[in-house]
């Protein structure tokens, strides 16, 4: 899923560069080591910024300065007619790409609930309950993400076509399920086996069931957990683009990443159009992750890794 | 509030007994400490009170309904838990209101009782903050909140002073004995702190391997130990265990340890030592081995290991053949090591215990307090 990575990248590679101001200015002094980890950072960060300025830059030149050699950032005459040609219905072009969002967001919100509902029990009955065959069940859970998702794109293929959900949005949020639930479950259950379990048993005695101490108590504290989760399955879902590709031909259950491809190749002159599609795409999830983020880290920190 | 009895409670997890049969009856309004080392099934048999565990056989009893399958919920009993188990997304208020929500209590009500409970435990200023920004003390406080904002039948409390230091746990000690009792609450007190046990408890049970070993009141348990376990774990310093023969003799008869010392035993012990397979345990007390500086009839030497001197009064180390024994003796006594000492165990107050089944060997005619008796028949 390089698709993911790259886009989880940017919001990561910031954080560090908005928080300088507020370091104390002791860091700065300290050692040619502390230096040089300053000069990494730098690097990456353009590495990362510059694609994404380049993106936004182009989207708002016109189709000839986009080409215009020697390239220059900023646009001379900067205009939107891109993005509300891409966002007005009126136009044919507009009603394709916001067909797209609406799919990309119907299919990645499906998979973030139904992922939800399915990881939030599993990872609960992994943490708090001995059953038969607990350990095997849940090294068979992790089993998945040890094979690039590739690997399943022909046995998936041929099993939707079985189950006759070839070329419905169906057969991609199922198959996004399967790929994103292995974690959301090892997250969660990292995050359960650190809420001591005290807590709902006094919560049983202060006279709640077994299901009020899980609501009122357990949840809660679960929270971050739960936003990570939650982010993580919406991208996963919003980027994908081999399966999406493979298993949706008609061109109005299309996602967005296959939506872009198709306007790469129909109007391949229109550079800044093409880029301000990208934009668009990006928005949500740079948005969420930067609202989110806060949990994102106390998510990874406080539950799985510490486990 | 209501008594609770246990009948034959009895729980394993796969192939671990962790409680053996265990039966207890507590009075209503009574303060019961369950005591024990580690892993003696405390807890657990708390929990199966609770009803957070389910029982593998017997049964529980609260005033004259059986319990067994009710949840925990409907049990109305509350409990402390040794580490709290505050609500840490609760504010204080909220940890305390959180019962009587959940009981559905009406909310002028739940206003009105939560800041009588902080008042009494003076934590009223405390109700807008989180758990984790009280001290240990204070979260404390709020956990016996939480039992005693609602009028539950009984109170479960599983080594709730455990984590706070030396001197507050002394305070909460003597504050809950006083809430024991100015409400003749029912209580169950889990605690490995013999300490504790014997200064607030109205009765003890001692527990060791899931078996409950004696039942009663402080003082039978600490004068009249069933056995070798109670004798040696109620009591602080822990009383002076030493295996010896019964040699008889006219007049009474003595016992002779390993090493060859020799103590003398009054008619009324010989007779106790004579019904042993012929190995006893000798029991004493610190407070009831008398020094001497030299010999005397009746005595036996010994040497000084080391001199503790405490403050109320000094605690002597001696080595007796190759055992080490203390006796306690008065604030200014002061002794170099190995300095020769003759000892005396105080006849009225030795204790013997058959070597072989290490149970205590009574004087007759003094028969046994009930809980003793049941406590043994359990085991
Ligand atoms: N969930 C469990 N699964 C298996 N064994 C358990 C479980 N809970 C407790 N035990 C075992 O049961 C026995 C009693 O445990 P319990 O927690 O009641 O001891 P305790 O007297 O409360 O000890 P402590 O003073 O250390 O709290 C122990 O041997 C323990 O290992
Ligand atoms: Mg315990």
């Amino acid at each position: 899923m390089p698709a993911s990575a790259a886009s989880v990248a940017p919001p990561r590679a910031l954080a560090p560069a908005r928080a300088r101001p507020r370091t104390k200015r002791r860091r700065f002094q300290v050692t040619p080591l502390g230096l040089l980890g300053w000069l990494f950072l730098a690097f990456l960060l353009l590495f990362t910024v510059v694609p994404m300025a380049w993106m936004v830059s182009t989207s708002l030149k016109s189709e000839f300065a986009a080409i215009q050699q020697p390239p220059v950032w900023i646009p001379s005459e900067p205009s939107l007619d891109q993005y509300t040609r891409l966002l007005s219905p009126a136009g044919e072009t507009g009603r394709q790409f916001l067909t797209y969002l609406r799919n990309s967001v119907w299919v990645s919100l499906a998979t973030t609930v139904i992922g939800l509902v399915v990881a939030v029990p599993a990872a609960y009955a992994f943490s708090r309950f001995t059953f038969p065959g607990r350990d095997m069940l849940f090294f068979s859970v992790l089993v998945r993400n040890m094979f690039p998702a590739v690997v399943f794109l022909i046995p998936l293929f041929i099993l939707m076509r079985r189950m006759n959900l070839y070329g419905s949005q169906w057969s991609l949020i199922l198959t996004y399920l399967t790929f994103g639930l292995p974690l959301s479950i090892w997250l969660l259950k990292g995050f359960y086996d650190n809420i001591p379990p005290e807590l709902e048993r006094a919560a049983r005695i202060d006279g709640a069931t077994r299901f009020q101490a899980f609501r009122l108590i357990v949840l809660p504290l679960s929270a971050p957990g739960l936003v990570a989760t939650a982010i993580y399955a919406f991208i996963q879902g919003w980027n994908e683009y081999v399966y999406a590709r493979t298993f949706i031909t008609d061109e109005s259950k299309m996602t967005m990443p296959v939506g872009l491809e198709k306007f790469f190749t129909e109007y391949a002159s229109n550079w800044p159009g093409l880029m301000a599609a990208s934009f668009i795409m990006s928005v949500p999830v740079v948005v969420l992750f930067l609202l989110l983020q806060r949990y994102f880290v106390q998510a990874l920190t406080e539950g799985a890794v510490k486990h | 509030m209501a008594g609770m009895s246990l009948r034959e409670v009895y729980k394993t997890y796969d192939d671990v007994v962790a409680v053996d049969r265990v039966s207890l009856e507590v009075e209503d309004g009574e303060f019961v400490a369950l005591v024990g080392p580690s892993g003696c099934g405390k807890t657990t048999t708390l929990n199966l009170v609770a009803g957070l565990i389910e029982l593998t056989d017997g049964d529980i009893l609260l005033g004259d309904r059986a319990i067994n399958d009710l949840d925990p919920k409907d049990r109305d009993l509350a409990m402390v838990f040794q580490n709290y188990a505050l609500y840490p997304n609760k504010n204080v208020f909220d940890n305390l209101a959180f019962p009587l929500k959940m009981r559905g209590m009406k909310k002028g009500e739940i206003d009105a009782r939560v800041r009588k409970t902080a008042d009494i435990l003076s934590i009223g200023p405390l109700l807008d903050r989180k758990p984790r920004q009280l001290s240990g003390g204070q979260q404390q406080r709020v956990a016996l909140g939480r039992a005693l904002v609602r009028n539950p039948k009984a109170f479960l409390m599983d080594e709730p002073l455990s984590n706070l230091d030396a001197k507050l746990r002394v305070q909460m000690r003597a504050e809950l004995k006083r809430f024991h009792q100015e409400l003749r609450a029912t209580v169950l007190y889990v605690t490995h702190d013999q300490m504790e046990a014997v200064t607030m408890a109205d009765k003890i049970a001692v527990m060791s391997g899931g078996v409950l070993q004696q039942y009663g009141t402080p003082d039978e348990i600490y004068e009249r130990p069933v056995n070798t376990f109670v004798a040696g774990f109620i009591g602080s310093p822990a009383m002076n265990l030493t295996r010896a023969a019964y040699v008889a003799a006219d007049g009474g008869g003595f016992v002779r340890g390993s090493e060859g010392w020799e103590h003398p035993l009054s008619a009324v012990n010989a007779e106790r030592a004579g019904r042993s397979s012929g190995e006893v345990v000798v029991g004493i007390r610190h407070s009831q081995v008398r020094i001497y500086r030299e010999a005397r009839p009746g005595t036996v030497a010994a040497q000084v290991y080391t001199v503790e001197p405490t403050g109320d009064l000094t605690y002597v180390h001696f080595r007796l053949g190759g055992q080490l024994l203390v006796a306690s003796e008065d604030a200014d006594f002061r002794a170099a090591p190995d300095d020769p000492i003759w000892v005396e165990f105080d006849q009225d107050h030795l204790h013997l215990f058959d070597a072989t089944t290490e149970q205590a060997l009574f004087r007759i005619g003094a028969a046994a307090a009930n809980g003793t008796e049941r406590a043994r028949e359990g085991a």
